[in-house]
């Protein structure tokens, strides 16, 4: 019986997110980015930020990371959700 | 920086007695029109009454301005959110604050999209066993609410909308 194909090896990867203000000025909302398969540096949602070459907006004011607040230099893995997120008006 | 943050502990919330008690936590995103008052009562009816030791209850209900911070006409407010986030993060802040103040019961009702002047944007409620408790839990988990619940308010007047940025207590 012949094997069946492999499927395609799937790239290490995040997604990223933008919001509110953030979002208008960089002019796109969702992108999906490869990891460093050599995992040297780590990256991490200040990388990504410099990597997606976001530093004329200035920096984000939270990072969010699978929902969760994350400090800037956390270790990220693949699948994680980045969510970049600019100053928070609730209420 | 409010206190009802994940990790933080003010002088002025100080733990009750009862601050072990599971609290009962209602959080819900509308992205329509939502009436508070019916929530409320609804809310009332549903919970556990003469069995409870709750006896005291504190409720806002915030309502869209017709007027800009910058004093111009109101054509709408849009609230933008982050789904999944802002309603796991809402109920957080409010747990923290239920096992702080020992509430029995929490309840959130938060618009979201593009609300008119006048609407309601937000209803908290909390129960607890003093009016004490009950009253700090609802202004510690407004702000919580207003500074780490991923929200973006843009105000739309005359065709133009405008990010702004978090209102200060005193200026509501």
């Amino acid at each position: 019986m012949p094997r069946p194909p492999k499927p395609p090896l799937m790239q290490p990867s995040v997604t990223v997110l933008l919001f509110g203000q953030l979002r208008e000025a960089a002019g796109w909302e969702r992108r999906e980015l490869a990891l460093n398969d050599a995992g040297d540096p780590p990256a991490t949602p200040a990388a990504l930020w410099r990597q997606l070459h976001l530093e004329g907006l200035g920096s984000p004011w939270r990072v969010a990371v699978n929902h969760h607040f994350v400090p800037p230099h956390a270790v990220l893995r693949p699948g994680d959700e980045v969510a970049f997120l600019p100053p928070i008006s609730g209420g | 920086m409010p206190c009802c943050g994940p990790a933080t502990r003010s002088r002025s919330c100080p733990p009750s007695a009862v601050a072990e008690r599971q609290a009962d936590l209602r959080i819900r995103l509308w992205n329509g029109t939502f009436d508070p008052l019916a929530n409320l009562a609804a809310w009332q009816e549903e919970l556990p009454g003469e069995s409870s030791p709750a006896a005291a209850e504190a409720h806002f209900i915030g309502r869209v301005r017709n007027t800009t911070a910058a004093g111009e006409p109101l054509e709408a407010l849009e609230l933008e959110h982050y789904p999944g986030m802002t309603e796991l993060q809402i109920k957080r802040l409010a747990a923290a604050c239920a096992r702080r103040h020992g509430l029995a019961a929490v309840r959130v009702d938060h618009r979201v999209g593009r609300i008119a002047p006048g609407e309601a944007i937000v209803l908290v409620a909390v129960r607890a066993d003093r009016r004490g408790p009950a009253q700090r839990a609802l202004m510690e988990l407004l702000e919580a609410i207003k500074g780490e619940a991923p929200f973006w308010k843009r105000e739309w007047s005359a065709g133009r909308g405008r990010w702004v940025g978090n209102t200060p207590l005193a200026g509501g």
